[in-house]
């Protein structure tokens, strides 16, 4: 598990950016680190942060503006989801957003990491939904970039580069997202996927255009009481006749059966308190390739997960472990497509680059827009790949 | 005029980039550059000093090493359709990229495709066609403008509202940095990991790089489509129609508002679609995807209409019929032309549910300073283009059309809008960029740029007032231009 900070040093609990802006110059002027803790729900994700601060966002939280009828929300990056889906439910609309572990972490966190969860196939990943930010960066400047409203090309876009950031160039402090309209029909299916090629599968589930499809290995089908076969978990939604259509098509697949939509909740949030996590992914007509290495890493640890977002070509594998013995297989295996690595034993960490490592010139561009935004390095150092003095 | 570096001695750059690319792609002449002193947006003229036409990418990249040993600034520029000012600039190379045609690769399976910049956007989907795929983004210049041009402009189009922008449909640029350094952006094979670099590229206009290569992600063709026209004898019904949409969560392809000025000035062209001329407006609307359910969504958008007020609402028969709306949509900035020695065609954008009432504030301000204004836009985005055709040699006209344009960016921004939607900053909004962004969002925004192009000399002086920029030191003789040559 990654290391996290000692209990004892001093939080910093802003309840408006103008506070955190003074504290944030005032820690880069000392040059004290800090880890941007949002509401505290997924502080082992992502590399280890030694930091002499932890940064609360829990009391700068609350809807700002909400207009149904533009389908949008601003909302302060603390904000728990669970409270904007409640919202945006009251209207029959809801938050395309539903990332790995649960509607408990806060917006700022969903967005500054980018998870992006089943329904990110249908609607889009975090970037694609953000259409602005406040943030204050490093040195303690207050910055936006975007606006409210949908389409925006006003600036440099400081929207994208804020998303997936970790906090490493602004601590986002409140945001604007999309949101949908709830469809008229909202159904989940679940088909044994046992035999089917994966080829067919990429085929079928990219033509349907369902609004998630996650495979699901044996373990995981069990673990959600699915069975104990591979199973092809896809939601459609849409008009009655269109979800009528979705499902014959899916039912077609194989052996199946409509299961509570809860079950999605209950795949977000099935990974174990102690786990590494990494995910496998490369073009899409490669999914097999992915999944294949996918399962290698799980047959070396006991009680594996493995997922896979279909029409996103990327596997992710869950293992509940922090020994680094049994998590090195999986960085260590040969793999031709892209390796990402969530939560890793702290020592496994400078392994993980061993796939998708970047040149050095997109390396000096990445080093020059996190010192552009934060000079003195001060918001979660080393949690990126690459951050290194 | 908005470069701090002294331009190099034009006589060696000439002969050093006559080298790479053969005397006929080097153009000094005023007389050859006058083209290039303006772009598809009328008031701006900016004289380059030379420019030139690389035909592979071997030469692009040895231009632009060229550029950068010289110290050169530089304007990249794709079919100079662009409607905001910005490719083009006074003192600098432009640097045209329309001669890099080539459709690298396109991967069916994968829905990919490789393509050099100068590659024009509906060549693109014409060659992806037999594998019943498509570019989705479809500006209204899509018979002639570049995916490069797309690339930097982030550009939109009517089908935006269902399929997104230029940005969501790109997977990867190959970047050749001012500095002649070459870096990919993106990651088209999996995941991208760290920074969005590709994110802040994509809309950088042309001040961070040019594209070596862009990586497109193409689009199914739907297995069915509906379009419909709806008439209204009101232009507040019309926009009252877009909201109830939207808000029903049906999401059409494309929603197009055309206001009783621009369909009359469509049906008295050549383009003339079929649309009823005594409306106040029409809407274009399209809904497609898979076959089942879609007339159910038809049904709802007519109803939505009727309840809202249209007269009529016709669904297009057949394709020919289709294609004759769509026709009369896209080229009507064209028909405009007709009225008028030039048009202004202006961009914001506004939240969905404000359209009515801006919609009559903007009539007001046509009407208080005695321009016409023609409203044709993407109004399912709340994406308003106002048009005003004008004769810019009248000053008294043009100062009006000034005024009034600026009058209206205020009123879109005071409704919670923005101030370009697809056509970007270039020089023509420039101006207006600190009425929506702190001094300190447009710092942050110079020193991205500076992590792409330190010398600044990739389109300068755009996007971003350069008073804007806190290190900014320019002395009054550097930015006049240096040495002559």
């Amino acid at each position: 598990m990654s290391a996290t900070l000692p209990l004892d040093v001093p939080t910093l609990a802003p309840r408006t950016a103008v506070e955190l802006q003074a504290q944030l110059a005032q820690c880069a002027a000392a040059g004290t680190s800090v880890r941007v803790a949002g509401r505290g729900t997924w502080l082992h994700a992502g590399r280890p942060v030694h930091a002499a601060a932890r940064l609360s966002l829990t009391a700068l939280s609350g809807i700002v503006e909400y207009v149904p009828g533009d389908l949008t929300i601003t909302a302060r990056a603390g904000t728990p989801l669970a409270e904007l889906q409640a919202a945006a439910a009251a209207h029959r609309q809801f938050v395309p957003l539903d990332p790995w572990g649960g509607d408990a972490g806060s917006l700022g966190a969903t967005l500054a990491t980018a998870t992006a969860g089943p329904w990110s196939s249908g609607y889009g990943l975090p970037r694609d939904l953000v259409l602005g930010v406040e943030l204050v960066t490093g040195d303690g400047r207050l910055v936006r970039g975007g606006g409210r409203v949908v389409k925006n090309v006003a600036g440099f876009d400081l929207v994208r580069l804020s998303v997936g950031a970790w906090g490493t160039l602004g601590v986002i402090t409140e945001a604007t997202v999309r949101l949908r309209a709830l469809p008229e029909v909202d159904e989940t299916i679940a088909v044994s996927a046992w035999g089917m090629p994966l080829d067919a599968l990429v085929v079928a589930i990219r033509r349907l255009q369902p609004a998630a499809a996650e495979l699901l290995s044996p373990a995981l089908a069990a673990a959600l009481g699915l069975g104990d076969a591979e199973t092809l978990l896809v939601r459609v939604s849409g008009n009655a006749a269109l979800v009528a259509h979705q499902r014959g098509t899916v039912s077609a697949l194989g052996d199946h059966a409509v299961v509570p939509a809860d079950v999605w909740r209950r795949l977000r949030e099935v990974e174990p308190a102690v786990a590494s996590v990494v995910r496998w992914s490369h073009l899409p007509d490669r999914l097999a390739e992915s999944w294949q290495a996918a399962q290698r890493a799980a047959h070396l640890c006991d009680g594996a997960l493995v997922h896979a977002s279909v029409a996103r070509g990327v596997v992710r594998g869950i293992l509940p472990t922090d020994d680094p013995a049994a998590v090195r297989g999986a960085l260590d295996a040969p793999f031709g497509g892209t390796r990402i690595a969530e939560r890793l034993p702290g020592e496994l960490w400078p392994r993980s680059t061993a796939s998708g490592a970047r040149d050095a010139v997109h390396e000096r561009l990445s080093r020059g827009v996190r010192l552009a935004f934060d000079p003195g390095r001060v918001l979660n150092p080393g949690i990126l790949s690459g951050d290194v003095t | 005029m908005t470069t701090g570096l002294a331009f190099p001695n034009v006589a060696r750059l000439a002969e050093r980039l006559t080298s790479v690319v053969g005397r006929r792609f080097v153009l000094l002449r005023p007389s050859e550059l006058l083209v290039y002193e303006s772009d598809g947006l009328p008031g701006y003229h900016r004289r380059p000093r030379l420019a030139v036409f690389p035909g592979t990418r071997e030469e692009l990249v040895a231009v632009v090493g060229v550029l950068a040993e010289e110290r050169a600034p530089f304007v990249p520029r794709g079919a100079g359709t662009g409607l905001s000012g910005g490719a083009l600039g006074d003192d600098v190379v432009l640097l045209g990229l329309n001669r890099l045609t080539r459709i690298i690769s396109l991967d069916a399976a994968n829905r990919l495709a490789v393509v050099e910049p100068g590659v024009v956007n509906v060549k693109l989907t014409a060659a992806a066609a037999e594998h019943g795929l498509h570019y989705a983004p479809d500006p209204s210049s899509q018979t002639v403008c570049t995916i490069g041009g797309n690339v930097a402009e982030n550009a939109g189009g009517p089908h935006c509202l269902k399929y997104g922008v230029t940005l969501n449909h790109i997977a990867a640029v190959t970047v050749l940095l001012p500095s002649g350094e070459i870096v990919t952006l993106g990651n088209a094979a999996g995941e991208d990991e760290g920074y969005d670099l590709l994110g802040a590229f994509v809309g950088s206009e042309g001040c961070f790089g040019v594209a070596l290569d862009v990586t497109v992600r193409l689009a199914p063709n739907p297995e069915a489509v509906r379009t419909l026209l709806a008439d209204f004898g009101d232009v507040l019904h019309a926009a009252t129609a877009v909201s109830s949409i939207i808000a029903s969560g049906i999401v059409p392809a494309a929603l197009e508002l055309m206001d009783g000025p621009t369909v009359q000035a469509v049906e008295a062209s050549i383009y003339a679609a079929g649309y009823p001329v005594d409306a106040a407006a029409v809407l274009l609307i399209e809904v497609d995807g898979a076959a089942a359910g879609l007339d159910d969504d038809v049904s709802v958008i007519e109803q939505l209409c009727r309840q809202a007020g249209a007269r009529h609402v016709r669904t297009a028969a057949d394709a020919a019929e289709r294609a004759r709306l769509w026709q009369g949509r896209k080229k009507s900035f064209g028909a405009m032309g007709r009225l008028a020695p030039h048009l202004i065609v202006q961009d914001a954008v506004v939240p969905r549910t404000r359209l009515p009432e801006v919609l009559a504030e903007i009539g007001r301000i046509g009407a208080r300073h005695g321009v016409r204004v023609l409203n044709v836009f993407h109004a399912g985005d709340g994406n308003l283009h106002p048009n005003i055709p004008y004769d810019a040699s009248d000053a008294d006209q043009a100062r009006r059309v000034h005024a009034a344009m600026s009058e209206i960016m205020h009123a879109c921004v005071a409704a919670g809008g923005t101030i370009t939607g697809e056509h970007g900053v270039g020089l023509d909004k420039i101006d207006y960029m600190p009425l929506i962004f702190s001094d300190a969002s447009l710092d942050a925004m110079c020193r991205l740029r500076d992590v792409f192009d330190p010398e600044r000399r990739a389109n300068p002086g755009k996007v971003v007032p350069v008073r804007s920029c806190r290190e900014w030191h320019v002395t009054p003789a550097a930015r006049h231009g240096g040495s002559p040559a």
